[in-house]
């Protein structure tokens, strides 16, 4: 038969090429519609964060003749106690409250990993120290701490105020860090390399850290909505001088000044901060599915 | 097929039939799709024998094991056929409290790894005792003296085993308590699911020993669930060949050792190192073990790793057909490779 | 040539807890020799000290006593940071292909990170890297292209374990430490892989040592090779391996050959065979007598009093690498014989 001589069809596939990063990271997004409305959440408020403010003069005006402003085309969510747009609050206020938390994450996450990470791996009394720091910062409650760390320490900036946020929030995560390293570095893959004369920098950064890494990034992600509520929670109590607008300064002037819990003119202006609190987790639980499938490579389709 | 299915050892006039599995199919739910686990498996699992299922991974063998004990779980599901076990029906409609009554006391099970199957936090004399709790046994004194005996059988003091937790005790040891967990309720089915499979060699033969001689001693129907065909020739008396969640031969243990007709049967054998004899004869096996996901739909599931392939194993999937007294293969090319 | 002298490993005794133990010597005094290209098994039951054994000789464990030289060189003549070159040059591979490859790496990377290491070494580029990582893979019979960027879920565990020896040879090993390396595989599969690792030995001249319970597997790695059987961290019987095999005189190494699994129909069983059953859990305490004596049915008081050493067994039919420590030599027929006929497979 003439067909018999053809070359199976398999021959003429081109090699194949691993998928890229991105690729991967974009397959898993579309898997789940949820997972797209959670990175669109996420985009949002990032380019608010970002490019909002410059929509915005440095001082926003104000107008005494129309305070507690309900909502109108000219203000979509009313206005505040001294007649300022509250949607032009929100946007401004939003960069402190994402950059600050952003950087909390980053450091919550950062230091938590590398000492959950040098802790399980070496053992010995660099895990005694550690672990013994990181019991005392997970017995001591963590917001009452916060509070009595302002009457000393003036953390408003942003980048004190990630600072901050970050040394005191760590130490969950080094634990588990650490209890997952433990379990990894009886692997034989953690010995073969030590066998084939890998450093431990590779061993621990290069071996071990990548199977960790869905753990951390999720980790990451939920730090950041933690951070907005611990801080937004500073300024609301008000122990944190107010250097400048955000949503937890909102919150506290909607109940102090406004009366909000009393009056219903001020609701738009208390539920404006909330809602954007609500929303922005949410939209970071939505999209933690995507991130776990696209660090932990038994989790992807082939 | 099925209907007028034979009784795979009748060779022996009067063996009478304690389980009777037809057309089993189990399929597993996937997100890439429906996969048959197992595919029309028939079998007869003949009163008082040793009948060995064995396979590789991605045989089918576990799944069967478990369709058995009507224990399919999610992905899996069964879609079609019956387990009848002779007075008790079919196993698969038993629910709840039948269903409970029937694994343990009917059919007693010893699985792979008995270390995980064993509460590490209670000492085993008292995971014995909630054994038959739980199965009303009326007379907890008379349990325990008969997990002693069983103990004192397999060459272990019932004073020290009965009262350790299950870390004190070896590898052998624990996979000698499986055992006696599955015998001390006095079932007449025991189905074991890799028994020896992380014990070394020489407890490997003594667990086998044991095996054999409490078989003997009590008459009971044993399910041998197994990869290694040294264990399946060490004690069974029948043996089913499986391949991707099919039986590709069956028969008497002795007669398909010393004749295999199915090519994997022969290739299995062959691939195996022995003590002594011609080392060059040993031969392996080409490709890897059948992927659940990767079993062709239609025609022989062997064929890719196949020296005896022709055409027509694309097409047509091989019933299993009787080629001797009491021996089933499923091969096109059964008759060539005899010669 | 890799010569092991009087290896000694003894684990301190743990104290209080559930787990506490007095000390375990999990070697006592083992000598032995493996010379470029060639294969030595070692068969033994859990806890003869067989894997430690392997651990040492791999750089992965350190050792109490004796010595281990390569080509000659002491290693406990060099200095800590000397000698890690020199175990770089014996690899272990693990019985578990399942977790000895990482799983958050793709198969390149793991061949990738340690041929780095070679190249820095030789002054090699990245483009060596690849081509030296797709060469090695076929070398173990893989599909360089297919398997590269794969990751190691998605292979079988045959696969698996040839990625493994791939990886292992990326360092120019002159030994591989192969611990229980296919009692994890599909036996369809296993054949495949010893055969992997005798062609290895052919091929690259590299020295094979075999550590397992299986003796069948033990014989077909080293059938020109050297057996050795160890029980609870001494040598009991060393030999060629079909002599050992044939004619064991050490009543362990004679249980341990009876326990393997006789094929009924294709063999018979050897008219010495023997399983005990007696004394098989009791591992604890020592006399100063032979070690094997309270699990041994040829055991007198003899043998309950002293120890007996490794000595040469002059039978004028052995070899003269045939050792045995036993006071009574006496070959027994234990291992199944195949039944001869004409329809063999």
């Amino acid at each position: 038969m003439a067909t018999a001589n053809l070359p199976t069809s398999h021959e003429h596939i081109k090699p194949w090429t691993p998928p890229t990063f991105w690729s991967i990271a974009w397959k898993a997004l579309r898997r789940k519609p949820s997972r797209m409305l959670g990175l669109g959440i996420l985009v949002f408020y990032v380019l608010m964060a970002v490019f909002g403010p410059m929509l915005y003069p440095a001082n926003l005006p104000t107008n005494p003749a129309n305070i507690y402003a309900s909502p109108s085309w000219a203000h979509p969510l009313g206005t505040d106690f001294e007649g300022t747009d509250v949607l032009a609050l929100i946007v401004t206020g939003s960069r402190y409250v994402l950059y600050s938390a952003g950087l909390a994450a980053f450091f919550t996450v950062s230091i938590g990993a590398i000492l959950g990470l040098v802790s399980g791996y070496f053992r010995g009394w660099p895990e005694a120290i550690i672990m013994r720091i990181a019991d005392f910062f997970l017995t001591v409650p963590g917001f009452p701490l916060l509070v009595v760390l302002s009457t000393v320490w003036n953390f408003g900036n942003p980048v004190s105020m990630g600072l901050v946020l970050g040394l005191t929030g760590w130490a969950a995560l080094a634990r588990a860090v650490r209890s997952q390293t433990l379990s990894l570095r009886e692997r034989s893959f953690v010995e073969a390399a030590r066998g084939l004369g890998l450093s431990r920098r590779q061993i621990v950064f290069g071996e071990v850290f990548p199977n960790t890494a869905p753990y951390v990034a999720m980790h990451f992600l939920l730090a950041i909505t933690g951070s907005i509520y611990l801080e937004v929670g500073l300024f609301f109590l008000g122990v944190v001088p107010f250097s400048t607008n955000n949503w937890g300064v909102m919150l506290n002037l909607a109940f102090s000044q406004a009366g909000a819990m009393y009056s219903t003119r001020a609701l738009p202006y208390l539920l404006s901060p909330l809602f954007c609190i609500m929303s922005l987790t949410f939209g970071i639980v939505l999209f933690l599915g995507a991130v776990d499938e696209v660090l932990n490579p038994r989790l992807r389709s082939v | 097929m099925g209907a007028d299915l034979k009784v795979i050892g009748n060779a022996d006039q009067d063996a009478q039939v304690e389980c009777q599995i037809r057309d089993l199919t189990v399929t597993f739910t996937t997100d890439s799709g429906e996969f048959p686990a197992l595919n029309h498996v028939n079998l007869d699992i003949i009163k008082s024998k040793i009948t060995a299922i064995v396979g590789e991974s991605g045989s089918g063998k576990s799944t069967l094991g478990l369709a058995i004990l009507n224990g399919v779980a999610f992905p899996g599901k069964v879609t079609e056929g019956s387990v009848d076990f002779a007075e008790h029906g079919n196993v698969l409609k038993l629910r709840g409290k039948a269903l409970r009554h029937f694994r343990g006391p009917v059919v007693g099970t010893v699985f792979q790894a008995s270390q995980n199957a064993m509460n590490p936090l209670a000492r085993v004399g008292k995971q014995i005792l909630d054994l038959g709790r739980s199965h009303h046994y009326k007379d907890p004194r008379k349990l325990l003296h008969e997990a002693e005996n069983l103990a004192r059988r397999m060459a272990m003091d019932p004073s020290r085993v009965l009262t350790a937790y299950p870390h004190q005790l070896s590898g052998g040891m624990r996979q000698r308590m499986g055992i006696i967990m599955a015998l001390v309720l006095k079932p007449k089915v025991l189905l074991l699911d890799e028994p020896t499979t992380a014990l070394d060699l020489l407890t490997q033969s003594a667990v086998l020993e044991i095996i054999r001689s409490i078989h003997r001693e009590r008459h009971l129907t044993t399910i041998l669930i197994t990869h290694d065909m040294g264990v399946v020739a060490e004690i069974s008396d029948y043996i089913v060949v499986m391949y991707a969640g099919r039986v590709v031969e069956q028969g008497s243990t002795h007669e398909t050792l010393r004749d295999p007709r199915h090519p994997y049967t022969r290739a299995i054998l062959r691939a195996i190192p022995r003590l002594t004899g011609d080392l060059n004869r040993a031969r392996p096996l080409e490709g890897s073990p059948p992927d659940l996901t990767q079993i062709p739909a239609t025609g022989c599931v062997f064929r890719s790793r196949c020296s005896y392939r022709v055409p027509q194993c694309d097409l047509v999937a091989p019933i299993l057909e009787s080629v001797d007294t009491g021996h089933f293969v499923a091969c096109h090319q059964e008759g060539l490779i005899r010669d | 040539m890799i010569e092991v002298r009087k290896l000694e490993k003894v684990y301190p005794p743990v104290v209080g807890g559930l787990l506490s133990h007095n000390e375990v010597r999990a070697l006592r005094g083992v000598s032995l020799s493996i010379s470029d290209g060639g294969a030595l098994s070692i068969i033994g039951e859990s806890g003869c000290g067989k894997t430690t054994f392997g651990r040492i000789l791999a750089g992965l464990e350190s050792y109490s006593g004796g010595d281990i030289a390569m080509d000659g060189i002491a290693l406990n003549s060099l200095p800590n940071n000397e000698r890690q070159p020199y175990f770089r040059r014996i690899q272990l591979i693990h019985q578990d292909p399942y977790t000895a490859l990482n799983p958050s790496h793709t198969i390149l990377h793991a061949m990738a990170v340690p041929l780095r290491i070679q190249a820095k070494l030789q002054k090699k580029n990245d483009d060596w890297v690849l081509k030296r990582s797709k060469e090695l893979l076929a070398m173990v019979g893989l599909d360089p292209v297919g398997t590269l960027y794969k990751y190691p879920h998605a292979l079988s565990g045959g696969q698996r374990q040839r990625v493994v020896i791939a990886r292992a040879l990326t360092v120019d090993p002159k030994v591989l430490v192969a611990d229980e390396a296919v009692s994890m595989i599909d036996v369809s599969m296993r054949l495949s892989i010893l055969n992997l690792l005798s062609d290895l030995r052919v091929r690259l001249g590299i020295g094979i040592v075999f550590i397992t319970h299986d003796v069948a597997a033990a014989r077909y790695i080293a059938k020109d090779g050297a057996l050795c059987v160890l029980y609870r961290g001494e040598v009991v019987e060393y030999g060629q391996t079909d002599e050992i095999i044939v004619r064991p005189v050490h009543p362990y190494t004679q249980a341990m050959l009876s326990a393997m699994p006789v094929l009924r129909g294709l063999e018979e069983a050897g008219p010495d065979r023997y399983i005990p059953l007696e004394g098989m859990d009791d591992f604890e305490g020592e006399g100063p007598g032979c070690l094997f004596a309270p699990r041994c049915r040829h055991a007198t008081t003899l043998c309950q009093e002293q120890h007996p050493d490794l000595v040469p067994w002059d039978d004028r039919l052995s070899s003269s690498s045939h050792h045995h420590a036993c006071f009574y030599p006496i070959p027994r027929n234990v291992v199944a014989r195949p039944i001869n006929r004409e329809n063999a497979l």
